[in-house]
Protein backbone atom coordinates (compact mmCIF):
# COMPACT_ATOMS: atom_id res chain seq x y z
CA UNK A 1 0.00 0.00 0.00
CA UNK A 2 1.40 3.14 -0.53
CA UNK A 3 2.17 6.42 1.25
CA UNK A 4 0.28 9.87 1.36
CA UNK A 5 1.93 12.23 0.40
CA UNK A 6 1.34 16.61 0.73
CA UNK A 7 1.10 17.65 -2.49
CA UNK A 8 1.64 21.46 -3.71
CA UNK A 9 0.05 22.35 -7.10
CA UNK A 10 1.54 25.82 -7.98
CA UNK A 11 2.23 28.54 -10.93
CA UNK A 12 3.78 31.77 -10.44
CA UNK A 13 3.84 34.61 -12.96
CA UNK A 14 7.11 34.43 -14.81
CA UNK A 15 7.96 38.03 -13.54
CA UNK A 16 8.87 39.06 -11.50
CA UNK A 17 11.86 36.59 -10.86
CA UNK A 18 12.33 36.88 -7.35
CA UNK A 19 9.26 35.00 -5.89
CA UNK A 20 9.50 32.22 -8.33
CA UNK A 21 13.50 32.13 -7.38
CA UNK A 22 12.81 32.38 -3.36
CA UNK A 23 9.91 29.47 -3.74
CA UNK A 24 12.39 27.29 -5.25
CA UNK A 25 15.03 27.92 -2.47
CA UNK A 26 12.19 27.05 0.07
CA UNK A 27 11.51 24.21 -2.05
CA UNK A 28 14.37 22.82 -2.12
CA UNK A 29 15.47 22.95 1.41
CA UNK A 30 12.46 21.06 1.94
CA UNK A 31 13.53 18.45 0.05
CA UNK A 32 10.03 18.39 -2.35
CA UNK A 33 10.07 15.37 -5.45
CA UNK A 34 9.32 17.52 -8.43
CA UNK A 35 7.14 15.86 -9.65
CA UNK A 36 6.78 17.54 -12.77
CA UNK A 37 7.04 21.65 -13.17
CA UNK A 38 4.26 23.08 -10.55
CA UNK A 39 3.61 19.93 -8.59
CA UNK A 40 6.17 18.99 -5.33
CA UNK A 41 5.16 16.26 -3.18
CA UNK A 42 6.57 15.56 0.01
CA UNK A 43 5.57 12.97 2.45
CA UNK A 44 2.96 13.68 4.48
CA UNK A 45 3.01 14.58 8.49
CA UNK A 46 1.75 17.50 10.03
CA UNK A 47 5.49 19.40 9.67
CA UNK A 48 5.28 18.94 5.84
CA UNK A 49 1.57 19.91 5.30
CA UNK A 50 2.43 22.91 7.02
CA UNK A 51 4.92 24.39 5.22
CA UNK A 52 3.61 22.99 2.41
CA UNK A 53 0.56 25.34 3.24
CA UNK A 54 2.46 28.57 4.19
CA UNK A 55 4.09 28.21 0.68
CA UNK A 56 1.19 27.99 -0.97
CA UNK A 57 0.01 31.54 1.21
CA UNK A 58 3.35 32.84 -0.27
CA UNK A 59 2.69 32.05 -3.82
CA UNK A 60 -0.94 33.36 -4.00
CA UNK A 61 0.60 36.37 -1.94
CA UNK A 62 2.92 36.93 -4.73
CA UNK A 63 0.07 36.79 -8.08
CA UNK A 64 -0.14 33.28 -8.38
CA UNK A 65 -2.02 29.89 -8.12
CA UNK A 66 -1.42 27.65 -5.63
CA UNK A 67 -3.68 24.49 -4.08
CA UNK A 68 -2.89 21.40 -1.66
CA UNK A 69 -3.89 17.84 -2.03
CA UNK A 70 -3.14 14.47 -0.28
CA UNK A 71 -2.41 12.21 -2.56
CA UNK A 72 -1.15 8.57 -3.05
CA UNK A 73 0.47 7.50 -5.84
CA UNK A 74 -1.38 5.10 -7.96
CA UNK A 75 1.30 2.43 -8.23
CA UNK A 76 4.16 1.03 -5.77
CA UNK A 77 6.43 1.51 -8.57
CA UNK A 78 5.39 5.39 -9.05
CA UNK A 79 5.93 5.78 -5.28
CA UNK A 80 9.31 3.59 -5.70
CA UNK A 81 10.06 6.27 -8.54
CA UNK A 82 9.72 9.14 -6.48
CA UNK A 83 11.31 7.60 -3.54
CA UNK A 84 14.44 6.70 -5.64
CA UNK A 85 14.77 10.32 -7.15
CA UNK A 86 14.63 11.84 -3.84
CA UNK A 87 17.47 9.35 -2.24
CA UNK A 88 19.40 10.00 -4.91
CA UNK A 89 19.67 13.86 -4.82
CA UNK A 90 20.05 13.40 -1.32
CA UNK A 91 23.10 11.34 -1.78
CA UNK A 92 25.05 13.65 -4.06
CA UNK A 93 24.36 15.87 -1.53
CA UNK A 94 26.07 12.97 1.03
CA UNK A 95 29.39 12.62 -1.50
CA UNK A 96 29.67 16.54 -1.49
CA UNK A 97 30.29 15.84 2.65
CA UNK A 98 32.59 12.96 2.10
CA UNK A 99 34.77 14.73 -0.68
CA UNK A 100 35.17 17.85 1.53
CA UNK A 101 35.60 16.02 4.90
CA UNK A 102 38.64 13.74 3.34
CA UNK A 103 40.16 17.05 1.51
CA UNK A 104 40.16 18.68 4.88
CA UNK A 105 42.15 15.89 6.56
CA UNK A 106 45.17 17.32 5.25
CA UNK A 107 44.50 20.57 5.59
CA UNK A 108 46.41 22.90 8.64
CA UNK A 109 44.73 22.81 12.55
CA UNK A 110 42.09 25.88 11.81
CA UNK A 111 41.07 24.80 8.39
CA UNK A 112 40.36 21.61 9.67
CA UNK A 113 38.22 22.92 12.45
CA UNK A 114 36.35 25.33 10.24
CA UNK A 115 35.60 22.64 7.86
CA UNK A 116 34.35 20.23 10.86
CA UNK A 117 32.02 23.26 11.79
CA UNK A 118 30.58 23.37 8.63
CA UNK A 119 29.97 19.58 7.59
CA UNK A 120 28.27 19.21 10.83
CA UNK A 121 26.04 21.84 10.26
CA UNK A 122 25.55 20.69 6.54
CA UNK A 123 24.89 17.12 7.97
CA UNK A 124 22.08 18.48 9.96
CA UNK A 125 20.49 19.91 7.19
CA UNK A 126 20.82 17.38 4.95
CA UNK A 127 19.44 15.09 7.61
CA UNK A 128 16.18 17.47 7.78
CA UNK A 129 14.96 16.58 4.30
CA UNK A 130 15.98 13.12 3.95
CA UNK A 131 12.78 10.83 3.79
CA UNK A 132 14.65 7.92 2.38
CA UNK A 133 18.60 7.69 3.64
CA UNK A 134 20.66 6.47 1.13
CA UNK A 135 23.46 4.05 2.46
CA UNK A 136 26.06 7.34 1.45
CA UNK A 137 24.08 9.02 4.46
CA UNK A 138 26.48 6.85 6.71
CA UNK A 139 29.44 6.80 4.90
CA UNK A 140 29.34 11.05 5.59
CA UNK A 141 28.44 10.65 8.97
CA UNK A 142 31.51 8.23 8.96
CA UNK A 143 33.86 10.99 7.37
CA UNK A 144 33.05 14.31 9.70
CA UNK A 145 33.10 11.46 12.35
CA UNK A 146 37.12 10.85 11.40
CA UNK A 147 38.02 14.73 10.44
CA UNK A 148 36.18 15.33 14.35
CA UNK A 149 38.65 12.82 15.20
CA UNK A 150 41.92 14.43 13.44
CA UNK A 151 40.83 17.22 15.16
CA UNK A 152 40.60 16.20 18.60
CA UNK A 153 44.24 14.38 18.34
CA UNK A 154 45.73 17.73 17.61
CA UNK A 155 44.32 19.32 20.73
CA UNK A 156 45.16 16.70 22.61
CA UNK B 1 -10.95 35.83 25.23
CA UNK B 2 -11.10 33.05 22.71
CA UNK B 3 -8.24 32.32 20.17
CA UNK B 4 -8.21 29.43 17.59
CA UNK B 5 -5.31 27.63 16.29
CA UNK B 6 -4.78 24.60 14.26
CA UNK B 7 -4.73 21.32 16.25
CA UNK B 8 -1.32 19.47 16.90
CA UNK B 9 0.89 22.23 17.94
CA UNK B 10 4.27 22.57 17.39
CA UNK B 11 7.23 25.35 18.13
CA UNK B 12 5.67 28.30 16.56
CA UNK B 13 1.63 27.75 18.16
CA UNK B 14 3.40 26.64 21.52
CA UNK B 15 5.12 29.66 21.64
CA UNK B 16 2.09 32.15 20.72
CA UNK B 17 -0.17 30.29 23.12
CA UNK B 18 2.36 31.58 25.50
CA UNK B 19 3.29 34.98 24.74
CA UNK B 20 -0.88 35.48 24.67
CA UNK B 21 -1.54 33.87 28.32
CA UNK B 22 1.90 35.92 29.47
CA UNK B 23 0.98 39.09 27.85
CA UNK B 24 -1.90 39.65 26.09
CA UNK B 25 -4.85 38.06 28.02
CA UNK B 26 -4.18 36.09 31.39
CA UNK B 27 -6.65 33.64 31.33
CA UNK B 28 -7.55 32.82 27.20
CA UNK B 29 -9.56 30.18 26.15
CA UNK B 30 -7.64 28.05 23.21
CA UNK B 31 -9.72 26.19 20.61
CA UNK B 32 -8.29 23.79 18.31
CA UNK B 33 -9.22 23.08 14.85
CA UNK B 34 -8.71 21.31 12.24
CA UNK B 35 -9.89 23.32 9.40
CA UNK B 36 -10.29 27.10 9.02
CA UNK B 37 -13.92 27.00 8.41
CA UNK B 38 -14.15 25.42 12.31
CA UNK B 39 -12.64 28.83 13.79
CA UNK B 40 -15.47 30.08 15.95
CA UNK B 41 -16.50 33.78 15.14
CA UNK B 42 -15.88 34.91 18.14
CA UNK B 43 -12.06 33.78 18.15
CA UNK B 44 -9.25 35.33 17.17
CA UNK B 45 -7.00 33.07 14.93
CA UNK B 46 -3.30 32.66 15.03
CA UNK B 47 -0.93 30.97 12.80
CA UNK B 48 -3.18 29.86 10.32
CA UNK B 49 -3.33 30.40 6.67
CA UNK B 50 -4.28 33.42 5.78
CA UNK B 51 -4.97 35.01 9.24
CA UNK B 52 -2.92 38.43 10.17
CA UNK B 53 -1.24 36.48 13.32
CA UNK B 54 0.12 34.14 11.00
CA UNK B 55 3.31 33.76 8.79
CA UNK B 56 3.85 36.94 7.62
CA UNK B 57 6.49 38.40 4.64
CA UNK B 58 9.06 35.41 5.86
CA UNK B 59 8.57 35.61 9.03
CA UNK B 60 6.93 33.53 11.85
CA UNK B 61 3.69 33.50 13.54
CA UNK B 62 4.86 34.34 16.69
CA UNK B 63 6.96 37.35 15.57
CA UNK B 64 3.70 38.36 13.75
CA UNK B 65 2.15 38.66 17.50
CA UNK B 66 5.42 40.56 18.74
CA UNK B 67 4.84 43.33 15.19
CA UNK B 68 1.16 43.42 16.20
CA UNK B 69 1.25 44.07 19.86
CA UNK B 70 4.05 45.97 19.68
CA UNK B 71 6.18 44.04 21.94
CA UNK B 72 10.06 45.31 21.40
CA UNK B 73 11.47 44.11 24.66
CA UNK B 74 14.94 42.32 23.49
CA UNK B 75 13.99 38.80 25.73
CA UNK B 76 10.97 38.57 23.51
CA UNK B 77 12.96 39.42 20.24
CA UNK B 78 15.45 36.75 21.34
CA UNK B 79 12.73 34.11 21.74
CA UNK B 80 11.48 35.30 18.41
CA UNK B 81 14.87 34.31 16.68
CA UNK B 82 14.64 30.97 18.30
CA UNK B 83 11.26 30.43 17.18
CA UNK B 84 11.61 31.58 14.03
CA UNK B 85 14.54 29.08 13.28
CA UNK B 86 12.88 26.35 15.01
CA UNK B 87 9.79 26.24 13.02
CA UNK B 88 11.07 28.30 9.53
CA UNK B 89 15.10 27.34 9.51
CA UNK B 90 16.03 29.67 6.65
CA UNK B 91 19.16 30.57 8.45
CA UNK B 92 18.01 34.30 8.72
CA UNK B 93 19.21 34.18 12.72
CA UNK B 94 22.20 32.77 14.35
CA UNK B 95 20.04 30.96 16.60
CA UNK B 96 22.19 27.67 17.73
CA UNK B 97 19.53 27.09 20.87
CA UNK B 98 16.45 26.23 17.75
CA UNK B 99 17.47 22.57 17.14
CA UNK B 100 17.45 21.83 20.83
CA UNK B 101 14.39 23.87 21.36
CA UNK B 102 12.26 21.83 18.78
CA UNK B 103 13.60 18.68 20.07
CA UNK B 104 12.34 19.21 23.37
CA UNK B 105 8.51 20.38 21.93
CA UNK B 106 8.52 17.46 19.58
CA UNK B 107 9.27 15.41 22.70
CA UNK B 108 6.68 16.34 24.41
CA UNK B 109 4.05 16.54 22.16
CA UNK B 110 4.67 12.68 22.06
CA UNK B 111 4.01 12.34 25.63
CA UNK B 112 1.32 15.15 25.77
CA UNK B 113 -2.51 13.17 25.72
CA UNK B 114 -3.93 16.60 23.48
CA UNK B 115 -2.79 20.45 22.71
CA UNK B 116 -3.95 21.36 26.34
CA UNK B 117 -1.87 19.04 27.80
CA UNK B 118 1.07 19.98 25.43
CA UNK B 119 0.57 23.86 26.33
CA UNK B 120 1.14 22.90 29.86
CA UNK B 121 4.32 21.55 29.40
CA UNK B 122 6.01 23.85 27.15
CA UNK B 123 4.53 27.50 28.90
CA UNK B 124 7.31 26.60 31.52
CA UNK B 125 9.99 26.10 28.77
CA UNK B 126 9.21 29.32 27.32
CA UNK B 127 9.03 30.97 31.03
CA UNK B 128 12.59 29.67 31.74
CA UNK B 129 14.17 30.75 28.28
CA UNK B 130 12.62 34.14 28.92
CA UNK B 131 13.91 34.47 32.46
CA UNK B 132 17.41 33.84 30.81
CA UNK B 133 17.32 36.52 27.86
CA UNK B 134 16.29 38.69 30.39
CA UNK B 135 19.10 38.77 32.88
CA UNK B 136 21.26 38.46 29.67
CA UNK B 137 20.56 41.79 28.81
CA UNK B 138 21.89 44.49 30.56
CA UNK B 139 19.20 46.34 32.73
CA UNK B 140 18.57 49.67 31.77
CA UNK B 141 20.36 52.87 34.35
CA UNK B 142 18.23 54.48 36.86
CA UNK B 143 18.62 58.01 35.75
CA UNK B 144 19.76 59.94 37.95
Amino acid sequence: MQAQWVTLVYRLPREPSTPRITLWRKLRRLGVAQVIDGVAALPLDSRNREQLEWLADEVIDAGGDASLWISTPATAAQERALAASMAERIAEEYRTIVRDAEGALGAGEGERRRTLARLRRELRRIGSRDYFPPREREQARAAVEGLAERVVEVAR
Amino acid sequence: MKWATRRHCHVDRAACAWLIQRFIDPAPQFVFVDDPDEVPDDATPFDMRGVDLGHRGGSCSFESFLRRYDFDEPALRDIGRIVHEADIGDERYDAPEAPGLDVLIRGASLVARDDTELLGLTGPLFDGLYEFFRRSHPREQPST
